[in-house]
Formats: structure tokens, C-alpha cells, sequence
């Protein structure tokens, strides 16, 4: 299992990355290779206000359907619409494939460092 | 709670690094780490390697065997000649399934009756106070014996490899033989429930489960998941009991006519004689021969009110059991089975067809609805409060020329 050593990381299998005063979130490698081949994701539009803790999106594989989990709150500024004829791409690149990039933050969800989260990965 | 069992294959699949889940009471595989999309393109392509030990193997002895049969099964069992199997329903007295089975004749004086793992306990509770009339008896041999699903286009090679035979049953579906292969008894049947043109089932003793699995690998054999079994027999039709067979989402039995392959499976002939369900089935038998006409009068809709029909998602998404579908507006059934399932593009017709490299992935699945929607008749799903379009396509495949599965991918006019 690869972990980002500067990433920060939710207790939602989420990974989170501040560039250019946006909120970068993307589902981490424990995440991928739990959820299996992954063949549909539902993301938000711009614009729409998303929740810490509430879900903004959902990812489907061959068996099942997992809500996409937000870390922060805020608004909806970009999505990987190539994800939408391609989500293998979140198997394939995890950390390369960001789901959405959101604006206005005002709150986060707790967030752990990579050595954190390597430790709760364990756990689990 | 009680412990789940384990096939004498646990340790395997353990090894190969599977996902265990709880299946019908079993720790089963339900991927390894390639995953599901791969196991199931290997399948077709190839050939995958199925470990259904956890189905349930009754062996059916006794001077009064086919009669206990004959009235307990929908099939004319008599039909059956020494190395032949059938498909058949345990039907109940309202024309609804126990179980769906497969009736084995590998001996002259036993069949062998293999039912659903989850179902096992039932189908033998269901059968005890019957049997009990007849001179026969059915011993459970699930726990010593192991069953191997070889499937996929290069099986009959594998299997010829290892049996040193020029032939490993007779060509067609549903034929049997009993193979020495390198020493060890095996029992073949050309069937499977994955729609591959060529594919067998084995059973084997306990102690042979390791040596078969382990030679079917190194001869090109990979292990799938009942995952890819699911995708597998889903694309082909292939009904699975709790989701096309059993009760609908309203709690109402469904009736085995609502099936298309219960034509196959249910037999009125009269040798066959007076059988469990057997007055519900003709007018469940009737009303389908009326649909297959385009016939939709009110007699034939009540006695079969609704059908298990493919379905294909048109809109963007995937359809999961228990969805609703509409047609304007009006809601008419739910998704028995669905996700989005992996297939081979190919080129050129009938024993010609060649699989090309590349692959692609579509949104479809099985229903249950109202038996007057039409081939390629539109209708809408639920998808988690959203209206998608869909469609109800004649089939999603072809897989009567081997050695390919061909993919019947639904154009939208």
C-alpha cells in the first residue's frame, strides 16, 4: 500500500492537498484496493456546496455502491470529469487522479499526516 | 451465529490472497487480486477456474429414484440417459421454485441432484416428508466431495491434456463421462453457469481437490471469484435463486414461468405423470406461449403477471437488485440483478468470430417486470431517485457457436 508523504489524509480513506487556496481531495491506495475495480463514479457539479463528514459524490464497483466521503466544507470549484469515461483511473493512479478541487473552505474534517494515517491503515 | 464451513480449497484460495466473504454459509472467494473485471474477461478469453464445492451434491439411490424425481423435479428425469445431466426447478405446489438444480445421470443405479449452496438445508427440509413415500433415499454428499467449474473457451484443451483423451465428453451440452486423469478419478459435465460455449463441471474426491486445482492452474487455468461467477451469469441470462427466482421485492412468490428457460426446464409429458406444481405451471406455460405471440389478454397477464427480462441501461449509471422501473410513470417491476459488466470486442461471425484486444464495459443487468413490455420497449429505472432511461433488449449475448462469447450490445435508434 503506497502512502503520500505530503498528502494529508481523512479517516475516510480520503486525501487531501492544498494548491493554489484549493482543497484538492482524492481517495487514498487503502481506499482503491478495498472498494475493487472501480466502474462508475457520481461526482457533484461546480458550484455546489459540499459538507465535512457528509457525502459529495459515490464511487460504484462490479459489487457495490460507497459514498465519496468530503473532508472539508466548501464550495465545488473544478471535478476530473475524465473520470466519468474513466474511473479505473482511481485504481490505476490513485493519488494522480484527484476527484474534485473545492474553494471557500471553512471547515475540515480531522486530518492526519501520512505517519498517522499509515498507523490507522493498520489498525484497520 | 453459526461457524462458516470451508471447501477443502480454503487453504487456496487463503494463498492466493482471495477476498473471503460469507456465501450461503460458506467462506468463499468472491475475488482474488487481479479482481473481477479481469477473472471475468479471463473467462472468456481463456478459461477460468470456479471452485463450487459449497453447492450442495445429493445423491439420489433406491428402486423408486426416478419416480421420487419425477415428481418432485420439473424435468422429465426419464429423458436422461446414462452420461447425461439436465436442468430442472424444484417446484412448490403454486407453480413458485424451491430451488433450481442440475440432475446428473453418471451411474445407471444414482443420480446426483446439485442445488444451491443457501439452499441446501431447505431443499432437504422440502424433500423429507416426500420421500418418505417413495423407496429411495437422498444422501448429502456435499462435505465429501469437491466440485471444480473449468469454463472458457481453452477448458476442453486443459482437460484433454489431462485425461489423455481425443474427446473429453460428447461435443454438445449436458453430456457426461468419467475420466481417469493421471491417476485419479474425476466425473465431467459439459455445463456450467458462467454461458461460456464450452465448459465443464468436475467432481472429485476430498482428497484430489488440491492436485486438480493445482494442475488446472499450471495448464493455463486462473482462478475467479463468485464475483466474476455473478457478472458471468448475469451476461448469459443464467438465473440466480433470491434474485430472478424465490419472492419478488414485494414479498410475492414469483411463478417459474416468469423465466424464459423454464420452457427447458419444465416437462408435461405425460410419462412424466402428476408432479409438484404441476396445474399452476400450465397456466403459467400457457400464458407465456400467449406472450411469445405477442399476446397480452387479460387471463394470460393474471397467470403470469410479470416476466424476468434482460435490461439495458441507456443514461449514464448502473442498476443495482431492487431498484424500481417505470414505464410512463407507471411502475411495473424491479432490477432482479445488475452492474456494469466487462466484454471483448470482436470481429467476424459465427465459428470465425476472433476476440480483439480491446474491451469495454456496459450497464446491464436482469428484471422482473410486467410481462407486456415489448422486445427493445423503453422503460426507466430508479437509480437512486434518479429517472435513467433503458431499455429491454432481446438478449446480451450469443453463445451459440463456440468457442466465443459474442456480446449483443443494444444500439439506440
Amino acid at each position: 500500500m503506497t502512502i503520500k508523504p505530503e498528502l494529508q489524509y481523512s479517516k475516510d480513506h480520503e486525501w487531501v492537498k492544498e494548491e493554489d487556496g484549493l482543497f484538492v481531495i482524492g481517495i487514498s491506495d487503502f481506499a482503491q484496493d478495498a472498494l475493487g475495480d472501480l466502474v462508475f463514479v457520481n461526482l457533484p457539479e461546480v458550484g455546489d456546496a459540499v459538507t465535512a463528514g457528509e457525502a459529495f459524490g459515490d464511487v460504484e464497483s462490479v459489487k457495490a455502491v460507497s459514498d465519496l466521503l468530503s473532508p472539508v466544507s466548501g464550495t465545488v470549484a473544478e471535478i476530473n470529469e475524465e473520470l466519468l469515461d474513466a474511473p479505473e483511473k482511481l485504481n490505476e493512479d490513485p493519488y494522480g487522479a484527484w476527484i474534485i478541487k473545492v474553494s471557500d473552505v471553512s471547515a475540515t474534517e480531522e486530518l492526519l499526516d501520512a505517519a498517522a494515517y499509515e498507523a490507522f491503515c493498520a489498525e484497520a | 451465529m453459526s461457524e462458516l464451513k470451508r471447501t477443502q480449497l480454503y487453504d487456496a484460495h487463503i494463498a492466493a490472497k482471495a477476498t473471503m466473504v460469507d456465501f450461503g454459509g460458506w467462506e468463499m472467494p468472491i475475488q482474488y487480486p487481479e479482481g473481477i473485471i479481469a477473472e471475468h474477461l479471463y473467462t472468456r478469453s481463456c478459461c477460468g477456474l470456479f471452485d463450487v464445492s459449497h453447492m450442495g451434491r445429493l445423491l439420489i439411490e433406491g428402486p423408486e429414484r426416478l419416480a421420487f424425481l419425477q415428481h418432485v423435479l420439473s424435468s422429465n428425469a426419464a429423458l436422461l440417459d446414462l452420461n447425461q445431466a439436465q436442468y430442472c426447478i424444484i417446484p412448490a405446489e403454486d407453480g413458485s421454485a424451491v430451488d433450481d438444480a442440475y440432475l446428473y445421470r453418471f451411474e445407471e443405479d444414482r443420480f446426483l441432484l446439485v442445488v444451491n449452496a443457501s439452499n441446501t438445508d431447505k431443499d432437504l427440509a422440502w424433500f423429507e416428508p416426500i420421500v418418505k413415500n417413495y423407496d429411495c433415499t437422498i444422501k448429502n454428499i456435499t462435505s465429501e466431495t469437491v466440485s471444480i467449474a473449468v469454463q472458457g473457451p481453452k477448458s476442453e484443451e486443459i482437460l484433454k491434456k489431462l485425461a489423455n483423451v481425443d474427446e473429453v465428453t460428447k461435443p454438445a451440452r449436458n453430456n457426461l463421462s468419467t475420466l481417469m486423469m493421471e491417476g485419479h478419478k474425476v466425473l465431467v459435465s459439459r455445463t456450467g453457469y458462467t454461458a461460456e460455449p464450452i465448459g465443464y463441471e468436475l467432481f472429485l474426491k476430498n482428497e484430489d481437490a488440491h492436485w486438480m486445482w493445482n494442475r488446472l492452474i499450471e495448464l493455463g487455468g486462473k482462478p475467479a471469484g463468485l464475483g466474476a461467477r455473478d457478472t458471468l451469469r448475469m451476461e448469459g441470462m443464467l438465473p440466480l435463486y433470491g434474485d430472478e427466482m424465490g419472492v419478488d421485492e414485494a414479498g410475492k412468490p414469483m411463478p417459474i414461468f416468469a423465466l424464459a428457460l423454464a420452457k427447458f426446464a419444465v416437462s408435461f409429458d405425460e410419462a412424466k405423470g402428476e408432479f409438484v406444481g404441476k396445474e399452476a405451471l400450465k397456466k403459467q406455460a400457457a400464458a407465456q406461449a400467449c406472450f411469445k405471440a405477442k399476446d397480452y389478454n387479460p387471463e394470460a397477464m393474471t397467470a403470469l403477471p410479470k416476466r424476468v427480462r434482460p435490461i439495458a441501461l441507456l443514461d449514464r449509471g448502473i442498476m443495482r437488485h431492487g431498484m424500481e422501473v417505470y414505464r410512463n410513470g407507471e411502475m411495473i417491476g424491479w432490477i432482479t440483478s445488475g452492474t456494469m459488466i466487462p466484454y471483448y470486442m470482436t470481429e467476424g461471425e459465427g465459428a470465425d468470430v476472433k476476440l480483439l484486444p480491446e474491451t469495454g464495459k456496459r450497464a446491464i443487468g436482469i428484471c422482473y417486470i410486467s410481462s407486456d413490455v415489448p422486445v427493445n420497449g423503453e422503460v426507466e429505472v430508479d437509480v437512486r431517485g434518479k429517472r435513467l432511461k433503458a431499455v429491454i433488449p432481446s438478449k446480451h449475448i450469443s453463445n451459440n457457436v463456440p468457442p466465443y462469447v459474442v456480446p449483443v450490445i443494444y444500439k439506440q435508434k
